[in-house]
């Protein structure tokens, strides 16, 4: 196992160093730079473009401009944002508390009630409940969740007021305000983004949830446990839902990369102060410091999420051995 | 359970269980719609008074209503399904296929293949969809359809793959691949005859789930320049340009969005009736 | 089940209910103004609003932290400097046709208690007029030679020639600053609080929700009545509608539009009013006088001057612009927004004529039609791109209207919508047929040289008249009076008679503001620079 771990661990790095290389070069062979926009909309000149261009280390050759990135990586300095003109890790430690506690409610909410009614649904399975949970959660999965925000929004916030519409605190609150007033306040922004995006997501889980258990709950030693009379909340618990988790854990893989970036309709209808908007504004605007520093980070966790879903793996069947 | 079942009797099969019925009866609705409706109706591309027209709810002439530029809704719809379920079904398809058989090689083999495989696909997943796509637009100016489909089947397959690894990990320990081994199978037949059919469960939710992102993902390729170009309509384009105005003219994203809604639902329910249809001992 | 499922939705309603009462109860501050803005500003400092950082955002904040020397008068004549108003400067003389001088007003504190001197303009002319660390600011202020200091108040700024704008490049383009607030030569600027000598000072910065000011009690022009001062990010412009008609913000510059409708939920909403002025804004197609594979030979058909006239003559631009902006744009004559005083007397921009749209083609050999009813000449259609970036909703309404309409008169459109910064490149290196622009215009006339003179810096079309260059530059060297605005006239029908491009739309911004603010006045060249004046 050590020695397994030590060498995904390498893997990892490897794979880190990479997707850097990779994206390093897309992002300069993709059309556009930093700074040809501001020639379009503003009256700027090609001449003055170019001392701009020299300001930011642009006007170096490609491979001159990744050494001096490389090294400076290296020394754990990932640049400075051509944006907003501040360091790239101040900017994602900025934006990272948003989008965990954003994330991590979703996840926490959509793999719980996920799980639960999926599960549920299988051991009735046909039943009125089950087709109308299905009909119901698939419904939510093909509403696309900016479309959803704003319906939210918009009744919640516009019509009844019972909400805030956007942001994360009400910036009128003194800053001098106690803890409680402030996290009551944030809870109040966080219930509509995070509604929206449980129910266009909860469908997957449940999906998944449903399929494995409907698999699972026929198998010979779920019907011999029954048989033996052990009450049916403990077949569930400790029989069916052991061998139904494989896929449901891959998914939580998956997710984790979207916990730290977050989903970037959501966090725009919003105005969450997440990653997502920060890295999807920063592709927009070529910003490449800022875009390679939040492309590092999404990569160290999907590397991490599919390492974390392994180790479950074999967790919950001893027979899957790593070698 | 073995690959041959799944030949033959699987339509009928599929046909006998109500909500595999109710699946095929929708997607063949929609599917003739698609095909024959627009002869019927106004050109989805027409302006006929972007003034005194636009916006107009759902009455007589519009039986949807009329979106900004006051083009008719329903030839829109109508006119939107041909590529959107064709965009959708296709990618799909493909990307379905190479999940599953990169998760089956990756889980089945294990070792360095595994390890090379799997480590493709973190770093795939790693690298913004975007940018390869941007890159497609700096050698293209407008990509054809097939090039969108194949685009989206080849870049939708990595989280398929580590779905389906995950259950080969979890099924070739068990005793009916264990057997075949022992009776000497090679080793191509026990990935795809044996442990295939059984790692169709989550492919099928991986699928069925598939089509409607795809629908709403080929809009937002749209909005690179990359997908279906205007005027022509597809349903998650619709729904796009419709977001500034869901308040006040809701007509222009509901019906795209129930015509998203109601393939999506019927794919599903055909997932459910297939997987049933394979797997006997659901029944 | 179907029990525990209610269980949970009835729970999670209590959760939800309980969470809203504080937010309810919490009494909002009547002296406090929200502004919501699509952006945040992160370098509010002059000297520093270059390349990615010449945003409104930051200017906006600018404004309320730095004065200027002098502001415009109140018709934006950006020639006469008896009529502009004193803020900084408490008066100034002109000692010959090439210098100017300005003195402090004595009163004048910076917020770190400080007096503002003649030697902090100074330093941030030296910043402003370096080109290596102010690019755009130093093409500004091209023609002074000088800046000076005479005493502690008293500043001396010369110039290398005789023109109308003097005054308006010395005091518009670049706000003082604390000498010494930003290293000399840094560029881009590091990032510092900023102190400065408005009415407003700087509080906080919360990243990516808003930036806070607050009133400077000692601010010598008088204490603003607003206390509180925060500008509000939400890059979505329906979020942006929504912070506003929920109350949680008090007034926008520029309400999203299209669509119309959001201006008129917020006409019907019964705590705001809009405020439509006049907006630096121009839309225009502008066609590319060279091939777009190769920039030195002409554009096949748009070198053509009948057939751009033809293009113009086939859209009906009026009602596309009532359509899409309803009564809060028109159709320009010439490239110039309503912002820009020369567009006043301008006559009425050309009409719809299709009639005479098809004349010139036909004149231009345009007459077959191929199998799709589109127009050919020597066996080619007459097919023309159209891009546009995909950000901007109005252009993208219009380009489609545009397509139509010319599929009507046997040209084929085919539409590029694309991605900002790939339309940016494209555009700066001539890679289209025809370009649906928009500029956000300077206050001055004299940036129409920029993009239609034959060595303008943004003249990416490669427009060439030399009659209109000799025009410009007669009507920037003109001396104030009607001499000079009849030149102006002359320049832009000089343009529209060649037809470079076909201006679209210019536009009034329509802002909303609470009607809390019974005087709120706002500068359609700088929207909340009166803030100071605002009250209940």
């Amino acid at each position: 196992m050590t020695r397994w771990l030590a060498v995904r661990a390498l893997q990892a790095l490897l794979t880190l160093a990479l997707v850097a290389v990779l994206l390093f070069f897309l992002m300069r062979l993709a059309p556009g730079d930093p700074l040809s926009r501001l020639g379009a909309e503003q009256q700027i000149s090609q001449r003055e473009i170019e001392h701009l261009r020299a300001q930011y280390g642009l006007d170096q050759p490609v491979s001159r401009q990744f050494v001096t990135w490389v090294t400076s990586v290296a020394r754990g300095d990932l640049g400075n944002s051509i944006e907003y003109g501040r360091p790239v890790t101040s900017l994602i430690a900025e934006r990272l508390p948003a989008t965990l506690l954003l994330g991590g409610t979703v996840l926490l909410i959509n793999f719980s009630l996920g799980l639960w009614l999926g599960a549920a649904q299988a051991v009735r399975r046909g039943s009125p409940l089950d087709r109308w949970l299905t009909g119901a959660s698939l419904a939510g999965y093909a509403l696309p969740s900016f479309w959803l925000g704003l319906v939210l929004a918009w009744l919640m916030a516009v019509r009844w007021r019972l909400l805030p519409a956007a942001g994360m605190q009400n910036p009128l609150l003194e800053t001098d305000a106690g803890l409680w007033t402030r996290g009551l306040d944030v809870a109040a922004h966080l219930v509509l983004p995070a509604a929206t995006l449980v129910i266009v997501s909860i469908a997957s889980t449940m999906r998944y949830q449903r399929r494995a258990m409907l698999e699972v709950l026929p198998l010979p030693y779920i019907v011999a446990a029954r048989a033996k009379g052990v009450p049916e909340a403990l077949v569930l618990r400790h029989h069916a839902w052991r061998n139904a988790l494989f896929p449901v854990l891959t998914l939580a893989g998956l997710w984790l990369p979207i916990l730290a970036t977050g989903s970037v309709f959501v966090e725009s209808v919003f105005a969450w102060p997440g990653l997502g908007s920060l890295a999807a504004g920063a592709v927009g605007t070529r910003d490449y410091p800022l875009l390679m520093g939040t492309a590092l980070l999404v990569s160290a966790l999907i590397v991490v999420g599919g390492l974390m879903a392994d180790i479950a793996y074999g967790l919950l069947d001893p027979r899957i051995r790593w070698t | 359970m073995d690959l041959t079942d799944l030949r033959g009797t699987l339509a009928a099969s599929v046909w006998r269980r109500p909500s595999g019925r109710a699946a095929l009866v929708t997607l063949g609705i929609i599917a003739a719609v698609a095909i024959a409706g627009p002869t019927f109706l106004p050109d989805p591309a027409a302006q006929p008074d972007v003034v005194g027209q636009a916006s107009l709810p759902p009455g007589p002439g519009h039986p949807f209503g009329t979106d900004q530029l006051s083009r008719d809704v329903l030839s829109r719809v109508v006119g939107g399904a041909r590529i959107s379920l064709a965009v959708a079904g296709l990618a799909v398809l493909v990307s379905v296929t190479i999940g599953a058989g990169v998760g089956l090689v990756a889980g089945y083999l294990g070792g360095a293949a595994d390890a090379a495989l799997m480590r493709f696909v973190d770093a795939a997943l790693a690298i913004p969809r975007l940018f390869i796509l941007l890159l497609l637009l700096a050698v293209w100016d407008h990509i054809p359809i097939a090039a969108l489909i194949i685009i989206l089947g080849t870049t939708g397959w990595f989280g398929t793959s580590r779905l389906v690894r995950g259950e080969v990990l979890r099924l070739r320990h068990q005793d009916f691949v264990t057997g075949a081994e022992a009776l000497g199978a090679r080793r191509a037949r026990v990935m795809f005859r044996h442990l295939f059919p059984n790692t169709l469960g989550p492919l099928l939710v991986a699928a069925t789930l598939g089509v409607g992102d795809v629908i709403l993902l080929e809009a937002g390729l749209s909005f690179l320049g990359l997908g279906i170009q205007p005027p022509r309509p597809s349903w998650g384009g619709m729904i796009f340009d419709a977001k500034s105005v869901l308040v006040t003219a809701p007509w222009t994203s509901i019906f795209p969005g129930l015509a998203i809604a109601a393939t999506v639902l019927a794919v599903n329910l055909l997932g459910d009736a297939l997987s049933g249809a394979v797997d006997p001992r659901q029944s | 089940m179907a029990s525990a499922i209610l269980r949970f939705a009835v729970r999670s309603g209590v959760w939800a209910s309980a969470f809203t009462a504080p937010l309810a109860a919490q009494a909002a501050d009547p002296d406090a103004l929200v502004i919501v803005t699509g952006q945040q500003a992160a370098m509010p400092i002059p000297t520093c609003m270059e390349g990615p950082q010449n945003l409104t955002a930051n200017s906006d904040v600018a404004d309320q932290l730095f004065l200027r020397l002098a502001e415009l008068p109140p018709d934006l004549v950006t020639t006469d400097e008896r009529r502009f108003v004193p803020v900084l400067a408490k008066s100034w003389t002109r000692r010959d046709s090439l210098t100017l001088a300005f003195d402090l007003d004595p009163r004048a504190r910076w917020h770190n208690g400080r007096p503002v001197t003649a030697a902090d303009v100074v330093f941030t002319f030296e910043r402003a007029r370096n080109p290596k660390v102010a690019p755009k600011l130093a093409g500004l202020l091209h023609h002074i030679v000088s800046v000076a200091a005479e005493g502690a108040r008293r500043v001396v700024i010369r110039f290398d020639r005789v023109y109308a704008e003097q005054f308006y490049d010395a005091t518009f383009n670049v706000a003082p600053m604390p000498a010494g607030l930003v290293p000399a030569d840094a560029a881009p600027c590091p990032v510092v609080p900023p102190v400065g000598d408005g009415p407003f000072r700087w509080v906080r910065s919360v990243p990516g929700q808003f930036v806070e000011l607050a009133a400077d009690s000692g601010f010598f022009l008088g204490a603003p009545k607003i206390r509180r001062l925060f500008f509000r990010t939400a890059a979505d412009p329906e979020a942006r509608v929504n912070l506003l008609l929920s109350g949680e913000a008090d007034a926008t510059d520029n309400i999203p539009s299209p669509p119309l409708s959001n201006v008129e939920r917020v006409e019907e909403a019964p705590g705001l009013r809009v405020v439509p002025l006049a907006s630096p804004v121009l839309g225009y197609l502008l066609f590319n006088q060279r091939d777009r594979g190769d920039s030195t030979k002409p554009h096949p058909i748009l070198s053509d001057p009948s057939v751009r006239r033809a293009i113009a003559l086939a859209l009906d631009r009026r009602r596309m612009v009532q359509s899409v902006f309803g009564r809060y744009g028109d159709v320009p004559f010439g490239p110039a927004s309503r912002l820009l005083w020369i567009q006043r007397g301008a006559p009425a921009a050309a009409g719809q004529d299709t009639a005479q749209a098809r004349r010139l083609l036909a004149k231009a050999g345009w007459v077959a039609r191929n199998e799709d009813g589109i127009l050919t000449r020597d066996g080619h259609p007459l097919a023309l791109s159209l891009s546009y970036p995909l950000t901007s909703e109005a252009r993208k309404q219009m380009a489609l209207q545009v397509q139509e309409q010319l599929r009507g008169m046997g040209i084929r459109i085919d539409l590029q919508r694309l991605e900002g910064p790939v339309w940016a490149e494209r555009r700066a290196h001539g890679n289209f047929d025809i370009d649906f622009s928009s500029a956000t215009q300077d206050p001055t006339p004299s940036g129409l040289t920029q993009s239609w003179s034959c060595s303008g810096g943004t003249n990416v079309a490669h427009y060439c008249d030399l009659g209109v260059d000799s025009l410009l530059n007669r009507a920037i060297t003109s001396p104030p009076g009607p001499a000079a605005g009849r030149l102006w006239q002359e320049v832009l029908r000089r343009i529209e008679a060649d037809q470079p491009a076909v201006p679209m739309y210019s536009i009034a911004y329509v802002y909303a503001v609470s009607r809390r603010f019974r005087k709120a006045p706002i500068r359609p060249e700088s929207s909340w620079l009166r803030v100071r004046e605002w009250s209940r």
